[in-house]
């Protein structure tokens, strides 16, 4: 019941950070976003057109009516007709968001596994030359660009200059009832998982090897060291588990963008039709009907997973109270 | 409790991942009456095209761009099409059983069209079954250009030219209402009655705009008609997303045999691409053409590389060294003549920069000593423009330099025509500035406007570079990026650009296309950009426009262009030239200028 209760009185403090974000999102797209008018309208227009576009595109309202409107879009999932293709928003996120998920979740889960594995090691091994190299190679991974790494991997594993082992474009791992040809999705799956893994790792691992370093200077470690527990109760029961905290923190908070966001480049350079590809086409497009589902639901996927967070926290520490 | 949070986030997460095994990311696509393959094709002749773009929608009255074109031309059926092969590019009857029969004063056109021409199956028409296609629909898909429902990109090729058209649209586009000028005369007739005359009719009834729709699919689908395509063309439309579209063969095509000697065949030309095994034999000849819209380059070129992947490509700029072995004569490496079928071919539109001659700084301010001194400054800015270094740094020196603003793909272009406006005289700009009074200090400054990005800002300090060397002051020239083509082509729409840079495709061979942007009536918003109003150009355009072709109306063309070039108006212009290539195992001639896809229907894939 405790937990029902801080969930609701969590989600209805989550409305103003929701207002807050689709506000400044709303009024950027307005005030900078492109105008269309001239791109929906043939090449001699007379005013009348160019009135009558105006009204269709919505421009002749004031900001907050139209504000308004996307509220009311956003309550009921209707954000009408994109622009980037004749369908209507929520039908393109519905075909989208599962192709970016299927797409982006091996790598986010072995991006956080590998890394919190290889941090605990060089966290263990602390300032020897185990630390050292994984250490070296996490910045490695962070200091080159994701393009460059999906460039080079494409490159590597999928041309016909290098191991042309893995398809350069595509996503043809659906049958025709739209299950999942396991084969096929190793095939296109693979490359892009490596090179979001491979960015992944540098980053995560210097952040959980930072936390788990931490942990380890705790005295009930140095206790429990005493003590003579072995290596890995030491690793897994002394230390990781109390610092699942950040761990869920960083892992939690990278959902919203995973789910609504998916992988722009990875989408676009592997030809795969996420979620992603479409909010770069939006965004390009300045189609304001995709952009403020995107915003939107990413917006209240946030509020969700602070609540999860929170009641995740109360899971691994039951020192933390749902107040 | 805790347990039970456990328990419940491990349920979340198991039907998260069985939701997401069972999801059918294409099942709001799929057309109902279409059985659909598996991804691989079993036993299919599959074809894999590339564009570097996407298309937003495949509704004819909104295929503006290149990209849409393509897809609607191979879906839809249009009244007139371009031969295969003949170039200069020449029209021939598709949908159309002949040439229209036009009346002696021009204003008359009666069109038969083919019998027993069937759109595809669908679940819009009774029992799901494709009816014939008749006069009416070519006269509904005329017509919903001016409804306003539908947002027509197309309707400037129509109105004011269609007897009674423009009042049917005032009056509310009542389909129950006939309109004079647009009559099925009977179920296969159709009979146009114009205005003025207008030569350039034929072409628009070659355009995607005019593809014919079926009214019953069109209202059954509503807005997603534009996703959900329904045509007579020789591809049925599979799925469609960001990515790519799937076109299945339409088994109902027509069975008309390809006769490549009346398409413009050419064995000098065309024998290295095996088209000719194909004469004689009714298209489509493939199963399956994907068509995959790919805007990163590199991940392009591996595609096409790969083997299994897209099979023809435009060749990137940064490919071009890969490519290229020599510039003049354009020759490709050895390597890639191997391995691939290559042509080149002179783009139908080309790039320009110009003046916004209502700008009182540049342009026409009603005082005749200022205009005199403005018209010295334009030319002045013309002479230092060197389009030679331009083609090299940007456009490999591939691209063709010509004067005024008559491309060299349409016929009324004229090889002859003088030079000067399109040599640099750094000496003779100099002179023309003194002699006009213009010195460094009153200069006015030049705004460069165009859309941001790293090659346009590359463009701008490349011509700061030119003006410098005429003396212009560099810090009165100023960079004006706009953070996209649509804010760039407000603050064209409205007058905001005293000095731009564009580029022009043509939506026909004829130079009326390009000329109609200098005409007084259609300045901004409309397509004269450069707000040019000169009585003169104006008269002698109206006189032309009218005028079948001929030598006469050539001969007012290249004076309409004498007009432009005198005047200073633009800084014009290069036809970029393009290199295509596709692999060995495909039997086609690609062109991806004014025919806009055409040709796909004639693609054959080696088994």
């Amino acid at each position: 019941m405790d937990v029902l209760k801080f969930a609701i009185r969590k989600l209805l403090g989550g409305i103003p950070l929701i207002l807050g974000v689709t506000f400044i999102a709303f009024l950027l797209m307005v005030y900078f976003g492109p105008d269309l008018t001239y791109e929906k309208l043939g090449k001699n227009p007379t005013p009348e057109e160019i009135a009558e576009i105006r009204h269709q595109l919505g421009y002749d309202q004031p900001f907050l009516t139209r504000y308004g409107t996307y509220l009311k879009q956003l309550v009921t999932l209707d954000f009408g007709y994109a622009d980037i293709r004749d369908l209507k928003v929520s039908d393109i996120l519905k075909e989208t968001m599962p192709v970016s998920l299927h797409l982006i979740i091996p790598g986010f889960i072995l991006g956080n596994v590998i890394a919190v594995i290889l941090a605990l090691i060089a966290a263990y091994h602390r300032s020897s030359w185990v630390d050292k190299l994984i250490m070296t190679g996490s910045v490695i991974g962070m200091s080159i660009s994701f393009l460059i790494v999906i460039i080079v991997f494409q490159l590597i594993f999928s041309s016909s200059y290098g191991l042309g082992w893995f398809p350069v474009r595509g996503w043809e791992v659906y049958d025709a009832d739209g299950g999942i040809i396991w084969l096929e999705y190793l095939k296109y799956v693979t490359v892009p998982t490596l090179a979001t893994v491979f960015v992944a790792l540098g980053y995560n691992t210097r952040f959980y090897r930072a936390v788990l370093v931490e942990e380890m200077t705790k005295d009930h470690v140095r206790t429990a060291k005493a003590f003579g527990h072995g290596t890995k109760a030491l690793l897994f029961k002394g230390v990781l588990k109390n610092a699942m905290v950040p761990i869920i923190t960083r892992v939690m908070f990278s959902i919203p963008l995973v789910v609504v966001s998916g992988s722009l480049l990875i989408e676009s350079y592997f030809g795969i039709p996420g979620v992603g590809k479409v909010t770069y086409d939006a965004i390009l497009a300045g189609d304001q009907n995709i952009l403020k589902a995107i915003v939107g639901l990413t917006a209240v996927l946030f509020v969700i997973v602070l609540l999860l967070t929170d009641i995740l926290y109360r899971v691994f520490d039951p020192r933390v109270e749902l107040k | 409790m805790l347990k039970i949070i456990k328990i419940s986030i491990l349920l979340l997460f198991l039907v998260a991942g069985v939701s997401c095994t069972e999801s059918d990311s294409t099942e709001t696509l799929q057309q109902e009456p279409v059985k659909k393959l598996d991804s691989k094709y079993p036993g299919k002749k599959v074809y894999r095209h590339s564009m570097d773009g996407t298309p937003t929608t495949l509704d004819p009255v909104r295929a503006a761009v290149i990209y849409s074109n393509f897809v609607v031309l191979n879906i839809f059926d249009t009244l007139y099409s371009y031969k295969y092969l003949a170039r200069p590019y020449e029209l021939k009857p598709n949908l159309a059983t002949s040439m229209p029969d036009v009346s002696e004063d021009g204003l008359t056109y009666t069109i038969n069209i083919k019998k027993g021409v069937f759109f595809h199956d669908d679940v819009s028409f009774e029992n799901g079954v494709g009816r014939e296609l008749v006069a009416q629909d070519v006269i509904y898909s005329i017509q919903r250009h001016f409804d306003k429902q539908f947002q027509s990109q197309g309707a400037w090729l129509f109105a004011g030219r269609i007897v009674g058209l423009d009042d049917w649209k005032k009056n509310g586009s009542d389909y129950s209402q006939e309109i004079e000028g647009l009559q099925a005369i009977d179920s296969h007739t159709i009979q146009i009655k114009l205005i003025e005359p207008y030569p350039q009719l034929i072409y628009t009834l070659a355009m995607g705009f005019t593809a014919v729709v079926p009214r019953e699919a069109v209202e059954h689908y509503g807005v997603e008609f534009g996703s959900k395509p329904v045509g007579s063309g020789p591809f049925i439309l599979d799925s469609f997303n960001q990515e790519k579209a799937v076109l299945f063969a339409n088994p109902k095509f027509r069975k008309e045999s390809l006769d490549l000697a009346y398409e413009g065949y050419n064995e000098e030309k065309h024998g290295f691409t095996g088209v000719k095994a194909l004469d004689g034999l009714a298209p489509p000849y493939i199963d399956v053409m994907e068509i995959h819209f790919v805007m990163e380059t590199s991940s392009r070129w591996n595609s096409f590389t790969k083997g299994d992947e897209i099979q023809y490509t435009t060749v990137p700029k940064e490919k071009a060294s890969t490519v290229i072995q020599s510039k003049k004569p354009l020759t490709l490496y050895p390597e890639i003549v191997e391995k691939y079928h290559h042509t080149f071919m002179v783009e139908s539109g080309f790039v320009y920069s110009g003046f916004d001659m209502s700008n009182p700084a540049f342009g026409i301010t009603g005082d005749p000593v200022q205009d005199e001194k403005n018209k010295a400054l334009r030319c002045a800015i013309r002479k230092s423009f060197n389009w030679d270094q331009r083609n090299r740094a940007f456009y490999f020196n591939l691209g063709t330099v010509f004067p005024g603003a008559i491309t060299p793909s349409v016929m009324e272009f004229d090889p002859d025509f003088d030079k000067e406006s399109i040599t640099v005289d750094i000496e003779g700009a100099k002179k023309l500035l003194a002699d006009a009074g213009w010195t460094p200090e009153s200069l006015p400054v030049l705004e460069y406007h165009s859309t941001g990005g790293t090659l346009y800002r590359m463009f701008y300090e490349q011509f700061r570079g030119f003006l410098k060397k005429i003396g212009y002051p560099v810090n009165k020239i100023k960079f004006k990026p706009y953070p996209s083509f649509g804010a760039f082509n407000k603050a064209l729409k409205n007058g905001q650009t005293p000095y731009f840079s564009l580029a022009w495709g043509l939506d026909y061979p004829d130079a009326e296309n390009t000329l109609q942007l200098f005409y007084g009536p259609n300045h901004a918003p409309g397509s004269n950009n450069f707000n040019y109003m000169n009585p003169e150009f104006d008269k002698k355009f109206e006189e032309a426009k009218i005028m079948q072709p001929s030598p006469e109306r050539t001969k007012l063309y290249n004076e309409l262009n004498q007009i432009l070039v005198e005047d200073c108006v633009a800084v014009s212009g290069l036809a970029r030239n393009r290199i295509y290539l596709w692999h060995k195992d495909t039997i086609m001639f690609p062109d991806r200028e004014i025919l806009g896809g055409f040709f796909a229907k004639y693609v054959d894939v080696k088994n």
